[in-house]
């Protein structure tokens, strides 16, 4: 008895002992494999984007050669990974990181930073947490947001909101906002809501397979605790193309706010979560894998549209004179409401 | 009724006073050992890439060994602490990813009776449950560079203990190899960030582990010089893990050498006399 126990042991052990990884060699078409093998199990778009990955693999892998420089398989790589057409695709070697650039760089850039502080801030403002404010003339509060890579603290967004308390609205320009953090995302909204909403839904992949997707979860925000300042009048945020990513899920939790606008051009895009991957020659590899969706279970992956008749352009020949026409309508809408 | 009650209660007096009578008075020495360990790691997580890792691992470990109260002559009880840091690289050698964990395990073992082996071998088998904590970074995966490693588990051991001597020193050999048999392990999803657990989704993160998930193997063997005023402790320890849950593999395999010092101590109180027949049950010497 205790021999036929040891034996089936013994056979279970050896039966399960390893898990197999897949390997590919080192060469450039092991590499090539490995990139694609990669995108194809993990990125999260592929179906959404109506994306034939499996006719990219041929018509790149008929590119790539044994003989080929690491610079030329690089460019081949790249132009693979353009195939996704996603700003939070790259892929990083010691001599150069690609970028898909086109998701802002077809569209106006819609934001001069000069002409904001110049003409609006008068080179005069304060600056906490990567935010510049300031009180323009028409008693409307100003905060120019970089980027959501900076932490915001919760006293500086006390000090803030405090010195716009005299003012009938606020403005949040995010436009050139490539994204960052997203509990900064969090830490933000919950400035801007009396009670818990619902801020959107998270998905990601259970498997290798294209539609193997976790079902949405939904997420909520609570409004900042009770000794926080909050503020429940009416807000307009500013974005343009390359309003990315947190900053493009900000855009996504704040439109559905009933005292909100959206004012400019539509956002970049960029809800997918990025992951990060490497292939053997020691590349880093950075995709998309979990879909973030807003509160209507929709997709932003695309961009976010501004708020019914709030699309505006800034106009090269005002900004000349000064004015940044995208400003002047968020004020404009402010006033009005 | 009361008559049962009083007949059993004057029985079980009875036979506890013949007990004392005639037991003998048993002192459980404790085992402890300190150790460090070096040697080399592989390392495998497809949650934060695809390829194998390899470097080095050091430890720091900890052992009690004692003969049980319950059963000092026929059992040992054994805890374990292992404290251990992995440094490994990317075949490409431009990643660096370390490893973090802490071991505990408690088990208890039952020796075989000594005269069926020959040269006084002694072997002995039972259960262990340990909790495992720790993680792995790797630093180059902005998005998703740690991933939590945790898991309570139930399992087998044995140890086989050859006490012999090279010239006057007494020698202790000890071979021990453990492996879970169920428990329960922490995994993310497939594709799921840690910032979804964050958000509150704890659906799906913990799972029944059996040996075709969650397979680990432990082997170590320790070679105890018993030198008069200390114990040097050398020996070799081999560490086998492989799971497989969520589409995600991962795989640790240590190979290292282990050095330590051992004693063999007794708490005994001065104001108590020991009885003339009171008999020492060491737990492996």
């Amino acid at each position: 008895m205790i021999k036929k126990i040891l034996i089936i042991l013994v056979a279970s052990i050896a039966l399960t002992a390893c898990h197999e990884t897949e390997k590919w060699n080192a060469d450039v078409y092991g590499n090539f494999d490995a990139l694609w093998t990669i995108i194809d199990q993990h990125y999260c778009f592929l179906d959404q984007k109506d994306i034939d990955w499996d006719a990219v693999y041929s018509k790149y892998h008929m590119r790539i050669g044994n003989d080929m420089t690491a610079r030329e398989f690089f460019d081949i790589c790249s132009d693979m990974l353009a195939e996704l057409k996603d700003g939070h695709v790259n892929l990083s070697s010691s001599f150069d990181v690609s970028y898909y650039r086109k998701w802002w760089s077809d569209y106006p850039q819609n934001y001069d930073a000069r002409l904001i502080e110049q003409y609006y801030l008068n080179f005069d403002y304060s600056s906490v947490s990567g935010m510049k404010y300031a009180v323009l003339p028409q008693n409307v509060g100003y905060i120019n947001y970089g980027s959501f890579s900076y932490m915001v603290g919760e006293s500086a967004l006390d000090a803030i909101l405090y010195s716009f308390a005299p003012c009938r609205g606020l403005i949040i320009d995010i436009r050139d906002n490539g994204g960052g953090d997203m509990t900064n995302v969090e830490t933000i909204v919950r400035r801007f809501i009396d009670e818990r909403i619902l801020a959107g839904y998270i998905s990601h992949k259970t498997g290798p397979g294209h539609s193997d997707f976790s079902k949405p979860y939904a997420y909520y925000f609570d409004p900042a605790p009770a000794g926080r300042r909050r503020w429940l009048k009416p807000v307009v945020v500013l974005t343009n193309r390359s309003t990315f990513s947190a900053a493009n899920n900000f855009v996504s939790i704040m439109k559905l706010l009933p005292n909100v606008k959206i004012v400019g051009d539509r956002t970049g895009g960029g809800s997918g979560m990025p992951f990060s991957s490497e292939i053997p020659c020691g590349w880093g590899v950075r995709f998309s894998a979990c879909s973030v969706l807003d509160a209507l279970g929709q997709s932003t992956e695309s961009g976010i549209e501004p708020s019914q008749g709030c699309k505006v352009d800034l106009d090269p020949a005002k900004a000349l004179e000064g004015i940044d026409t995208m400003l002047e309508k968020a004020i404009e809408v402010l006033l009005v409401e | 009724m009361k008559r049962i009650f009083g007949t059993i209660f004057l029985a079980l007096v009875a036979v506890t006073a013949v007990a004392r009578r005639d037991s003998v008075e048993v002192l459980r020495p404790v085992t402890s050992a300190y150790s460090v360990e070096f040697g080399s790691s592989h390392l495998t997580d497809t949650y934060l890439t695809p390829l194998n890792y390899d470097g080095w691992t050091t430890a720091m470990a900890y052992e009690r060994l004692q003969a049980p109260r319950f059963n000092p002559s026929g059992a040992i009880m054994q805890l374990r602490g292992r404290l251990s840091v992995d440094r490994d690289r990317n075949p490409a050698r431009n990643a660096t990813m370390w490893g973090l964990d802490l071991n505990v395990d408690w088990g208890v073992l039952w020796r075989l009776k000594s005269s069926r082996l020959p040269h006084g071998i002694a072997l002995s088998g039972g259960f262990n449950t340990a909790i495992d904590l720790g993680a792995l970074y790797l630093a180059r995966n902005g998005n998703n560079p740690v991933t939590a490693k945790a898991s309570w588990t139930v399992g087998i051991s044995a140890m086989v203990v050859y006490n012999f001597k090279i010239g006057a020193l007494p020698v202790t050999f000890r071979y021990q190899p453990s492996m879970p048999l169920t428990g329960v392990f922490f995994s993310p999803d497939y594709g799921e960030l840690y910032y979804e657990i964050y958000l509150g989704n704890k659906s799906g993160l913990v799972h029944c582990a059996w040996p075709g998930n969650y397979f680990r193997f432990d082997n170590l063997i320790t070679l105890d010089l018993r030198f008069k005023g200390a114990t040097l402790r050398l020996g070799y320890h081999n560490e086998i893990y492989s799971g497989k849950v969520n589409n995600i593999v991962s795989g640790h395999t240590v190979h290292s050498f282990v050095i330590g010092l051992a004693n063999e101590w007794i708490s005994l109180s001065p104001r108590r006399k020991l009885s003339d027949n009171a008999k020492i049950i060491s737990a492996i010497y």
